[in-house]
């Protein structure tokens, strides 16, 4: 009988080795949620063209001139009963104007959350997911939509483009094998403003150049930058500060905010590692704010004004 | 991963038992079960609502009617007699929290075959973590030595 699988379980669980046994281990004596002190109640900037409020992780309420599109939207306090939220949503989910769209980049629990779409069920009228998603999602009233790469959706002069992301589908484990195009990036097209939602991606050179070949003019970037460590786990579904900016160069958009960051307990990052490192990286790199923007969750920005 | 193994995995963990204490009018034991889901309907899904064995938990717990056939064993009981009952049903799933995803319930009616019979059954239950753990008491009134089968029902897909 072969037993070294018990003797990988038992120093893995003796000696904190695994990365699944550390993290429930940081859940389980996650420190309550920290709340935000200034949460904004009405979003709309009558003085912005394109404004960005960071809900928290990949949670982005983007205004576009007259209208407001909601990246990932997630509310919730854990994720699948196990993974802890660090910092409250930064905006109320009750103060949400009408959503011209809302777009899920994949079904992981921290992108797709069945509670937090209940709570934007009467603010829109579509939800656009990559295909395979709406059979593994509940019946709601507004339109799920499956976006294949490079469809687009378009209405009321907003257009919404699918674009290649390099992630892993799936929401319980082995469904991953059988939804190998569950996962995506956007593009938002309106008034001549265009932003990026990178979703949870890993760096593909390819799939950013491609993207800027067809939309080269990009206003914005909202790109993922953790989870980071333990690096060897993450690097084939997730980039780094560091690889952000290079993706941030590679796609040619004007401005970049960082996204996916010291919101859940999903990794081996210190709260505010992934921020710092990339404030090093853009240092190093003579970048600075207003072309990269970090925000604290619940901040919003007015990255062109009118 | 591969889809081959990916199915692998999920048949090897369709072999992981759910133990089980059987009550009857005079003894107590235990058991192990197991559960295959030949057919499953699901209305709280937004597409594809007939599905066969390959069941995600969104499909089942937010809302569906499954068909399903389950073998148990029981053992251990005073006097050392071991037995196999062969039973299916239908059941109803219900959503309580995230769609079902965090506590769901369920419903069900079987209909059993063992060495001393056959008989009808009525089953409750309640399941949390994508259905993963679960509790479910089946009551067998007529059925002879089994009374009451508590179910710790662990089930990945």
């Amino acid at each position: 009988m072969r037993i070294w699988p018990v003797f990988v379980l038992a120093s893995c669980l003796a000696s904190s080795g695994c990365f699944p046994w550390r993290a429930l281990q940081r859940n389980l004596s996650a420190p309550a949620e920290r709340a935000v002190a200034h949460r904004i109640r009405d979003p709309r900037r009558p003085e912005a063209r394109l404004a960005a409020l960071w809900v928290g992780h990949a949670t982005v309420l983007l205004q576009m001139d007259d209208l407001f599109v909601l990246t990932d939207p997630v509310f919730s306090h854990t994720l699948a009963q196990a993974s802890k939220r660090l910092v409250e949503p930064g905006f109320d989910a009750a103060n949400l104007p009408p959503l011209a769209a809302v777009v899920v980049s994949h079904m992981h629990f921290d992108h797709l959350s069945f509670s937090s779409l209940d709570l934007v069920e009467t603010r829109t009228k579509v939800v656009l997911v990559p295909p395979g998603i709406r059979s593994n999602m509940p019946r709601y009233s507004f339109e799920i939509r499956e976006l294949s790469r490079w469809q687009v959706y378009e209405k009321d002069g907003l257009r919404v483009s699918a674009v290649p992301v390099q992630h892993v589908g799936g929401r319980y484990g082995i469904d991953a094998a059988f939804e190998t195009q569950a996962f995506t990036g956007y593009v938002f097209e309106y008034h001549g403003i265009s932003v990026y939602f990178g979703g949870d991606t890993a760096y593909n050179p390819e799939d950013f150049e491609l993207t800027r070949q067809h939309f080269p003019n990009l206003s914005l970037a909202l790109l993922p930058i953790c989870p980071n460590a333990p690096r060897g786990f993450m690097e084939h579904t997730h980039e780094n500060p560091a690889q952000a900016l290079d993706a941030f160069t590679l796609l040619g958009a004007k401005q970049m905010i960082p996204i996916h960051f010291d919101t859940y307990i999903n990794s081996d990052d210190a709260f505010g590692a992934c921020p710092a490192q990339l404030g090093r990286e853009m240092r190093s790199r003579g970048l600075s704010a207003p072309q990269v923007s970090i925000l604290g969750i619940g901040e919003q920005r007015v990255l062109i004004p009118r | 991963m591969s889809p081959w193994l990916a199915g692998s995995i999920w048949a090897t963990t369709q072999l992981i038992p759910s133990p089980l204490l059987v009550i009857g009018d005079h003894h107590v034991g235990g058991g192990l079960g197991w559960q295959l889901t030949p057919v499953l309907y699901s209305f709280g899904i937004a597409e594809r609502p007939l599905r066969t064995f390959f069941v995600s938990p969104i499909a089942r717990h937010s809302g569906s009617v499954e068909l399903h056939v389950s073998p148990e064993w029981a053992c251990c009981a005073p006097g050392g007699a071991t037995s196999w009952l062969v039973r299916a049903g239908l059941r109803l799933y219900l959503p309580l929290i995230e769609h079902g995803e965090e506590l769901s319930w369920s419903l069900g009616a079987s209909y059993y075959r063992a060495a001393g019979g056959g008989g009808a059954s009525a089953d409750l239950g309640i399941y949390s973590f994508n259905g993963v753990l679960g509790l479910n008491v089946t009551v067998s009134p007529w059925l002879t030595r089994r009374e009451l089968i508590a179910a710790l029902t662990i089930r990945y897909f």
